[in-house]
């Protein structure tokens, strides 16, 4: 009976999802930036990290890996973002995509992270988020619209961004 | 911010989640372009070659005339910058320096005195390059140049790649222009001249590089290669080529990781073709290794084969005589426009050295012998050559 | 290349997929200073040059 539930809920699940798919799509391409983000719920370093935590919250969903070289150079600035912004109500999720964990902990500790961290080894919130490149970061506001997509990471790119953030905190 | 009702934390429910999250937001559009982005660091490393080489007289034709020939010393530096993340700078300088002789004509000849020919000679070489890193792509403007006692050689490129936006799939696409000029009054010099010889040559290049799994990617390119000037080779007796070299080049390459042993197999064919009439098979494939400790293991192979130019004279009865070639138009007893297939095998060790530092040591030998070809019958009164070359390396990242 | 399309098409590795691609031996780059000495070697002693760039140093030999 149990089981019964559970299939007829997928199937009302997958119905649901078929008509919202087909429903956005025609806007899926004509929007970018102002899209809303959903909720997602991985592993982090105590217990689980979910996207909806941080609402109200400014947040910089960054997606990286240990194998990836402007991922290392990134780290530093996200420490500076989230220590110089968290009273303001910033918050740094950094979301790894490492197949193997053991990867991402040695990367880790050698890089520490004062903020956030996710696992995600199957790959599954990437692929929701449309993640080109790495490392792939999404500025998102206070009420969950992405206000900017930036791909790689160069240190001259920091100035730029930062600039992002305190509009961001600073607009709503 | 819509969430999704979790009831519970199985992994079926984290995966309606992420179905229902990626229903619910759109795709943001890649606004920022896609970065190609410079190297994070900066390199600099030094190399040093000691090469030699020698033939063996292992035949009943050939006894006797094994004879040690060259000896090559070298130096080479290179040094690459990244700069803004968005160009990188790149130069290599190298010196080396020949001593030793090598033949006048097919396996003999050689001159009394070890300082003349093309020996006992100094040559400097460089080039720099410019990369500019796009969205998509690269820009490289390269210049180069080479300098001995004799020779001197100009050159420019520009070279270019450009991506899908998956990065799955790169086109790269070049072009180049050499000119040389070449000293014919030398000594040594077999048909002296007072105004020097010119060469002139243009190449283009075309390639794809696709990754093809999570553990394999390809490449393959055409080169096609235009030259006209003196080909002939000045200390050579018996060598008048013709003025024209038109060449063209199709390689393929292929590397493979292994998840288990971590290892990567490096795999590429080569066949050339030109107007002198040589063709040629290359076949290489090495297997880099990493072991702990940082240290890197990387044991090759490679096997070559080419058929002799339309204009080679092979040797006659007695292989220390030149043959003649009244009558002929074009003619070259050069040993290397010969038929002949050569096998080489080599090792190179790598060690990572603190967090900066990196040492190389590499060992390769070479054997060419007139038998061992697939594109034709090799000339039997060409001695068995050979040659072995050891490089050591050190290198520095910023 | 009609083959190497085909056989892409089947599997599109997506970017964070790629740990193993991002290795340096993965790569069609190499050591500069050592294939620079190793090109010039074999085209000194054999008829055949080239292949996989253009543009390096003129290499002096006829």
């Amino acid at each position: 009976m149990i089981m019964k539930a559970f299939t007829l809920k997928k199937v009302k699940v997958g119905f649901i999802t078929l008509v919202l798919s087909l429903g956005m799509s025609p806007n899926a391409h004509a929007l970018g930036i102002g899209d809303k983000v959903a909720d997602f719920s991985l592993l982090g370093k105590q217990g689980p990290v979910k996207l909806s935590d941080s609402a109200g919250s400014v947040v910089y969903l960054d997606f990286w890996a240990s194998w990836c070289g402007p991922c290392r150079q990134s780290f530093p600035w996200m420490n500076e973002m989230q220590a110089k912004y968290s009273a303001k109500g910033f918050k740094v999720v950094a979301v790894n995509l490492d197949a193997r964990n053991d990867d991402a902990m040695k990367f880790l500790a050698q890089n520490p992270a004062n903020f956030t961290v996710a696992f995600d080894s199957k790959g599954q919130t990437p692929k929701a988020f449309g993640v080109k490149g790495m490392p792939t970061s999404f500025l998102i506001d206070k009420s969950g619209k992405i206000l900017s997509v930036h791909l790689g990471f160069k240190p001259a790119d920091k100035e730029e961004m930062e600039k992002q953030i305190l509009s961001a905190l600073g607009g709503n | 911010m819509e969430s999704v009702p979790v009831k519970n934390t199985s992994k079926k429910s984290r995966v309606f989640g992420a179905l229902l999250a990626s229903a619910a937001m759109l795709l943001p559009s890649a606004k920022n372009a896609l970065a190609d982005a410079a190297p994070e660091q900066a390199v600099v490393s030094m190399k040093y070659l000691n090469y030699h080489d020698s033939q063996t007289g292992d035949t009943d034709l050939t006894a006797g005339m094994s004879k040690d020939r060259m000896t090559v010393n070298a130096l080479s530096f290179m040094g690459m910058v990244p700069i803004a993340g968005k160009w990188s700078v790149a130069a290599t300088f190298i010196e080396d320096s020949v001593t030793g002789a090598s033949p006048a004509y097919h396996g003999w000849g050689f001159p009394e005195d070890t300082t003349s020919g093309a020996s006992g000679d100094l040559r400097h070489a460089g080039d720099l390059n410019v990369t500019r890193y796009f969205s998509r792509g690269t820009l490289t403007l390269g210049t180069s140049y080479s300098q001995e006692s004799d020779y001197k050689s100009l050159g420019c490129s520009l070279n270019g790649t450009l991506s899908t936006e998956s990065r799955n799939t790169t086109f790269s696409f070049g072009t180049a222009f050499n000119s040389d000029t070449i000293d014919l009054n030398k000594e040594a010099v077999v048909h002296k001249q007072a105004d020097p010889g010119h060469k002139t040559v243009f190449s283009s290049l075309l390639g794809v590089t696709q990754v093809m799994s999570q553990n394999d990617i390809m490449q393959m390119t055409v080169t096609l290669t235009h030259g006209y000037g003196h080909y002939s080779d000045p200390y050579k007796n018996y060598d008048l080529r013709p003025g024209h070299r038109n060449m063209v080049t199709f390689m393929t390459r292929w590397n493979h990781h292994f998840d288990g042993p971590n290892g990567t197999t490096r795999l590429s064919y080569r066949y050339y073709s030109d107007s002198f009439g040589i063709q040629s098979h290359t076949l290489d494939a090495e297997y880099v290794q990493p072991l702990p400790k940082g240290w890197e293991i990387t044991p090759s192979l490679r096997y070559y084969s080419q058929s002799a130019a339309d204009f080679y004279v092979p040797t006659g009865d007695n292989p220390r005589d030149p043959t003649p070639v009244t009558g002929l138009e074009h003619y070259s007893e050069d040993q290397r426009l010969s038929a002949f297939g050569a096998f080489s095998y080599g090792i190179k060790v790598r060690k990572e050295l603190g967090r900066s530092w990196t040492a190389d040591v590499k060992y390769e030998h070479s054997e060419q012998r007139y038998n061992w070809g697939i594109n034709g019958k090799g000339d039997p009164g060409i001695p068995t050559f050979n040659m072995s070359a050891i490089q050591v390396g050190l290198s520095r990242k910023f | 290349m009609i083959i190497m399309y085909g056989l892409s098409g089947c599997s599109s590795v997506q970017p964070w997929e790629k740990q193993n691609l991002a290795k340096p031996e993965m790569t069609f780059e190499g050591d500069r200073l050592d294939t620079g000495y190793t090109e010039h070697i074999y085209s000194s002693k054999e008829a055949s040059s080239g292949g996989a760039g253009i543009g390096g140093g003129g290499c002096g030999c006829n």
